[in-house]
């Protein structure tokens, strides 16, 4: 068996209390390794095509990777991939709570669920005992009640009331972190699956144990020198960005209409770290610990990140920070994404100010926000409407314009009217407008220690590119996006601000070799047979250390451009077309400010470029010598015995 | 005036969030601020992005770059989030 995994699946169909459990191919191992990629893979495989999102036809994966509780540092992310409610493509939403490391403890590399409970259960996996049991006294109750009630020393996923009325943005909760994006808690909902505990005794077996204890061991290192993972992440958190992003115009004000907002030090990391900072939290095993524990009226609760910050915060001009960790605790408890949450916000108020709607939200008011966010979860009045999404309510009462969504996804907190690269990765991601999925280039734009010029489009494509690649590859190696910081070690950002002639030669290697770096990626894995420099991609050996297998920087980009193309193949099955890789009017034609002729998004300037350099036509649809030279089945095959229809029967409900 | 803003553990190490300064270059500046706040403020100076009115000096004249009454310099350490 190859090192890091288990060796087997567990696949439970809800409808007939069925389980089946099997290997998967080594293959399918090979090249699309874990979390987010081989959930693409299974989805497209396993998914009924135009399966509609909250039927039984849905199919709810959770992967992990070969690092996930392998003691590899910030590496035990699991992933949960299904048809997003919210867009109807593809949706793999990145988690840090412990469930992935519980799930492989159990002796399972992922977990797959089909079908819907008759009535409200949970899904109890204990080693190779499964049983669904019923959670009757468990549905209605809070993520945080639910988790308590669970048994304690198993990893668990749980939805809160949002899950259960199939709001289209409910999350998932695992400890206290989320998997938050594309309403993977209202799939849960839809199955009756209230939750999933998972536990074992289990161990991870590594190929090389020596050889993968001295790497991790380096990583760490490398991680606690750095400046950014190691002294102002764990110091200020990611809300550290509010200033930086609100510096650099790219700070998400009044539903994205402004770019910065006056009073964004009151509701920055620094302010949260002065004022209500208890301790920093981490996910499992990870030397960063970014996540805060604040303390609010004398209780001690989780901190908001970043994106929570700037979207109940700036975007729906809230200055107070006090508020913002209310809402964010509220939203968690209820189970519902703080990203879509602020945006949903943010429209109703423009909407009701410009008269389409009736409502009392208003911008700069916070009174009515907390009531409102609970009649979103229990779909109440206008929060029935508001639970189906910014699309949804711009389709029934109009202002499509500042609809501020991509495929139905409300957009993540960086406005990309300040750095437009960012803007061409949101319409271009597989799930909507999701800052991840975008490839993060507003990091080499506008918010990074070393940008080229934000609202150049020269090169842009390429930077997307090698963006997205990288952090697909990675984040299917198991790993934290987080750890892709270390891209730019610290003795670049020493050298680039030390220097204008070398600090001009980087950014020109970024800029103008953006277009060469999307050439080049087109190139088969063999022509980059070497690894990664392993003070930028720690992660990479790592990996080959943990499973044995040769990998180098030629299979990290092959693997991140499959899962690239795998998620949009999926897409396109779905009904999905390039008229999707869109961004709403105000990004691409409202001026963001009106001193600066390029403040908007030309993203028909970037996007034939993308589509070329993917070697996808001018349609957005991948050529079939791309998908051959990614080894891509463009026909679904079920893996192994999932094709077989039966499977053990097991007591439920 | 030109008003400097400082952030994250540039402004821990200098010990408060802003100054106001009459130098007419962001070299001047820097010298300033570096007197102004010692050796571990000037340690992390050199790992620093520096934007004059939003935009990074690097897209500007560098160090030379001028400044004028009513300009906002930004000063920030670097930063990971998202």
């Amino acid at each position: 068996m190859i090192g890091g995994y288990m060796g087997k699946v567990l696949e439970v169909d809800l409808a007939s209390n069925r389980v089946k459990k099997y290997a998967l191919p080594d293959r399918m191992l090979e090249l699309y390794v874990g979390n987010k990629g081989l959930g693409a893979r299974l989805l497209y495989d396993l998914l009924p095509p135009s399966a509609d999102p909250l039927t039984e036809k849905n199919v709810f994966i959770v992967t992990t990777a070969p690092l996930t509780g392998s003691g590899a540092p910030s590496s035990n992310r699991f992933n949960i991939t299904t048809k997003s409610p919210l867009t109807g493509a593809i949706v793999n939403s990145n988690c840090g709570g412990d469930f992935g490391i519980h799930l492989k403890r159990a002796g399972y590399d992922a977990l797959i669920i089909t079908g819907k409970a008759r009535r409200p259960v949970y899904l109890k996996v204990d080693g190779d005992d499964v049983s669904i049991e019923d959670a009757a006294e468990l549905w209605g109750l809070d993520t945080q009640k639910t988790q308590e009630k669970l048994p304690a020393g198993t990893g668990k996923i749980v939805i809160g009331p949002a899950g259960e009325n199939l709001v289209k943005f409910a999350s998932v909760i695992s400890e206290e972190r989320v998997a938050a994006r594309g309403g993977v808690g209202a799939v849960m909902g839809s199955k009756n699956l209230k939750a999933v505990i998972a536990g074992g005794d289990q161990k991870v077996r590594v190929a090389h144990e020596e050889k993968f204890k001295n790497t991790c061991k380096k990583w760490r290192e490398l991680s606690r020198r750095h400046p950014a993972t190691g002294e102002e992440l764990p110091r200020y958190g990611t809300a550290a960005f509010v200033n930086k992003c609100n510096a650099t115009y790219t700070l998400p004000t009044r539903n994205f209409r402004y770019g910065t907002f006056s009073e964004a030090d009151a509701v920055s990391g620094e302010t949260l770290a002065e004022k209500y900072l208890v301790k920093n939290i981490g996910c499992r095993g990870c030397p960063v610990a970014c996540g805060r524990q604040v303390e609010l009226n004398g209780k001690k609760i989780k901190g908001p990140e970043y994106e929570t910050v700037g979207l109940l915060g700036p975007n729906i001009m809230n200055a107070d920070l006090s508020a913002i960790i209310e809402f964010n605790y509220q939203a968690d408890l209820l189970g519902l994404d703080t990203i879509s949450l602020g945006n949903t916000l943010g429209f109703v108020m423009e909407a009701g100010e410009k008269g389409l709607l009736i409502t009392d939200l208003a911008f700069g008011k916070t009174s009515g926000i907390s009531r409102a966010i609970e009649d979103i979860a229990y779909r109440r009045g206008l929060g029935d409407d508001m639970a189906e999404g910014v699309r949804f309510l711009s389709k029934k009462y109009g202002g499509e314009e500042f609809a501020i969504h991509v495929k139905g996804l409300e957009i993540a907190s960086y406005e990309p009217r300040g750095a437009v690269g960012q803007g061409l990765g949101y319409a271009i991601a597989s799930r909507g407008g999701c800052h991840i999925a975008a490839g993060y280039p507003i990091y080499l734009e506008a918010n990074g220690p070393i940008t080229v010029d934000p609202h150049s489009t020269i090169g842009k494509p390429g930077l997307v590119i090698l963006n997205q690649t990288t952090m697909e590859a990675v984040s299917s190696l198991g790993c934290c996006i987080f750890t892709v910081y270390m891209f730019l070690p610290r003795q670049l950002i020493e050298i680039n601000a030390r220097s204008r002639f070398v600090s001009k030669m980087i950014r020109s290697g970024f800029l103008y070799g953006g277009n060469l770096i999307g050439r080049a990626l087109s190139l088969p894995a063999w022509t980059l047979p070497v690894p990664p420099p392993f003070f930028m991609l720690p992660q990479v050996k790592a990996h080959a250390h943990c499973t044995g297998r040769r990998f180098t920087l030629g299979r990290l980009m092959e693997l991140g451009k499959r899962v690239v193309n795998m998620d949009r193949i999926f897409n396109l099955r779905e009904g999905l077309t390039a008229a999707d890789d869109t961004l709403p009017a105000r990004l691409t034609e409202e001026l963001q400010r009106s001193e600066e002729p390029n403040s908007r998004v030309p993203l028909a300037k970037m996007l034939p470029k993308y589509y070329q350099f993917r070697g996808w036509s001018s349609d957005g649809v991948p050529r079939s010598k791309t998908l051959k030279a990614l080894s891509i089945e463009q026909e679904p095959s079920l893996p192994g015995a999932a094709a077989d229809s039966s499977g053990a029967a097991i007591a439920g409900n | 005036m030109v008003e400097v803003k400082l952030y994250a553990s540039l402004r821990a190490a200098a010990g408060e969030k802003r100054f106001l300064t009459e130098a007419s270059s962001v070299k001047a500046l820097l010298r300033e601020a570096k007197e102004r706040y010692g050796n571990e403020f000037a340690a992390k100076l050199k790992l620093a992005t520096i934007l004059v009115n939003g935009k990074n000096i690097a897209h500007l004249k560098w160090k030379n770059t001028r400044l004028q009454d009513g300009d906002v310099v930004s000063i920030f350490p670097p930063l990971a989030g998202g």
